[in-house]
């Protein structure tokens, strides 16, 4: 076993934000393992006291860049909720055609660029360039078709415009639908060839596994992501559930002194959320197309090895694609048509909750009688993987110091822990830096 | 098509002026002959509008210029190399340029592209600009409308 390792990972790279890894072993003993998430508080709850009810999704949907349709829908729902109003069958389909795009684009980003390196043993995508130019090609291509799926519903390619309280402010054409309807099935050939991919590196997935419980919303009609109750699977099987107005008691935030990230916590020291918690969950409702590649890869519930949230990934996007078809085909064989916007029948508090790319996501809101906002509050899902990363690291540490690594091979397993669960600390700036060529 | 591409974080202060004012040409109106996209943290998106039907791209991006807070220079990406160390292309790392780089790379068609480069003065976490990029908020949006139409 190893004696002495020292790991400091600032800014952990191929993950959404700032995320620290701190490892210190001395004479074999741990004296500090440590996931650190110094990101500064955002302040979200407190932008949209004041605010009127149609204004509130505007402003919660800019928490994130990549989520941004999730958090729109989180949003949309809690206030809904809040103002008694039942949306229709045919929003409600649209809805969660909008929430399969937004995690099919995010997923595919994911296992493509931030996961598929470590498995070709590349430092990033740049190099897989020459060497895979058809693999990064096919993956730009289904990241264009997913952001545009997201974005013809939405309205916009980020922070969408069209879903808001009651329905949808303006629809796509039902020619466009079709059109959707006809990319989503062309999207087959890739989406083959993405398996093939993902059979050839499967083997490189690293096996481990640390029992915890798994959280997602569920429901008896579908595999639950716009819609559902909280439910958790603990590690032999047995599920219970809450309505989502119970959220705050299955989350039960607390700090910790090393992140600036509230963590979370339910029946055990930890859960999980995200693609693994929903596979865990829900594997009975996901589309037999899903099945057959859960299958092909031997990948069943209940997993408790967390490197496999990007294959659980790559089985939801498969679901996606298949379960979108499906309700095109049902919203324009009923008669599509523009909607009038469901109104308010009363103003008070809501809660909403969808499944986003990592998992399950809270929005809570109260108005007052002229439907102004009067609070909020909003529970992402990468915090509530913080305790559980946390539980995974001082696992996982342990195994690899007894199996000799060196510590850049410790490094990097601990770093690809990391990634599988697809953080997303969104906290930084974009900027261009640049010297003027001469 | 022509198109004025917004890209920066909403969250981070003067990193969302492109995305500010993609908004504000989408909120009154003023998107005649071009459209108007803010593509927020994910640069990537960026490669959907490099097509051969594309006319020109303005880009309104922070860029570190080394010059006074506000003041801003019109620029094409040939004219400019990144001094951004990156590792791959999350919403994080990727930067357009990084982005345009790939894209050359695989043979995306690169249509006529300017950036409208605007140096910040803050990019700490904040909802609003700061005063210096404020002021000029409406030079900005006229120089991108006047660029975005030049042949």
């Amino acid at each position: 076993m190893r004696q002495n390792v020292s790991i400091n990972v600032h800014h952990l790279t191929r993950v959404e934000g700032h995320g620290n890894i701190v490892v210190d072993v001395k004479n074999g003993k741990i004296e500090k393992m440590q996931w650190q998430v110094p990101e500064a508080p955002r302040f979200f709850e407190a932008m949209v006291r004041g605010r009127h009810y149609s204004e509130v999704a505007r402003i919660t949907s800019r928490i994130c860049g990549i989520c941004s349709i999730g958090h729109t829908l989180a949003s949309v729902k809690a206030t809904e909720d809040a103002l008694g109003i039942r949306i229709t069958p045919q929003t409600y389909k649209l809805r969660t055609i909008i929430k399969h795009a937004e995690n099919a684009d995010s997923h595919i980003l994911h296992i493509y660029f931030l996961v598929a390196p470590d498995l070709f043993g590349a430092p990033s995508v740049f190099p897989l360039v020459p060497t895979h130019t058809e693999v990064v090609v096919r993956a730009l291509r289904m990241k264009r078709t997913c952001h545009e799926w997201g974005s013809l519903l939405g309205g916009r390619t980020t922070h969408p415009n069209r879903v808001i309280p009651g329905g949808f402010a303006e629809y796509p054409t039902e020619a466009e639908l079709k059109n959707l309807k006809q990319r989503l099935i062309d999207l087959q050939p890739d989406m083959d060839a993405t398996v093939q991919t993902v059979l050839s590196v499967a083997d490189k997935v690293p096996s481990f596994e640390r029992q915890t419980e798994y959280m997602a919303l569920s429901s008896d009609k579908e595999y639950a992501l716009y819609d559902g109750v909280i439910q958790t699977v603990m590690p032999d099987g047995k599920k219970q559930r809450w309505p989502v107005a119970d959220y705050k008691s299955c989350t039960n935030e607390y700090v910790v002194p090393q992140s600036t990230a509230k963590y979370t916590k339910n029946k055990m020291a930890s859960y999980m959320a995200g693609a693994l918690a929903r596979f865990n969950n829900n594997y009975g409702l996901l589309h037999p197309e899903a099945k057959k590649l859960a299958e092909a890869l031997k990948f069943k519930p209940l997993c408790f090895n967390p490197y496999m949230n990007s294959v659980a990934q790559l089985v939801e996007v498969v679901h996606s694609i298949k379960d979108s078809i499906r309700l095109l085909d049902e919203v324009l064989g009923s008669g599509y048509k523009p909607e009038d916007l469901v109104k308010p029948t009363k103003f008070g508090r809501g809660q909403g909750a969808v499944e986003v790319p990592r998992g399950i996501l809270f929005h809570e809101y109260g108005y007052d009688d002229k439907g102004m906002c009067t609070g909020g509050n909003c529970i992402i899902p990468t915090n509530q993987n913080h305790g559980n990363i946390q539980l995974d690291l001082e696992a996982l540490v342990p195994k690899l110091l007894a199996a000799e690594k060196d510590e850049k091979a410790i490094e990097l397993g601990l770093e690809m822990l990391v990634r599988a669960y697809d953080p997303c600390i969104s906290c930084s700036t974009h900027y261009l830096k640049v010297d003027f060529k001469r | 098509m022509r198109y004025i591409i917004g890209i920066g974080n909403y969250r981070m202060a003067d990193d969302s002026i492109g995305l500010r004012i993609v908004e504000h040409i989408d909120q009154n109106g003023l998107g005649k002959g071009f459209e108007a996209v803010g593509i927020a943290d994910e640069g990537m998106r960026l490669l959907s509008y490099l097509e051969n039907e594309t006319e020109r791209i303005v880009l309104i991006d922070a860029v570190d210029l080394g010059l006074a807070a506000g003041e801003y220079r019109l620029f094409s990406p040939g004219d400019v190399q990144t001094t951004k160390v990156a590792q791959g292309l999350t919403t994080h790392e990727g930067d357009a340029l990084k982005v345009l780089e790939l894209a050359r790379t695989l043979g995306y068609p690169i249509p006529p592209l300017t950036i409208l480069g605007i140096q910040p003065g803050d990019l700490g976490p904040g909802m609003g600009l700061s005063p210096a990029l404020q002021e000029r908020f409406h030079t900005y949006l006229e120089i991108a409308l006047e660029e975005v139409e030049r042949d």
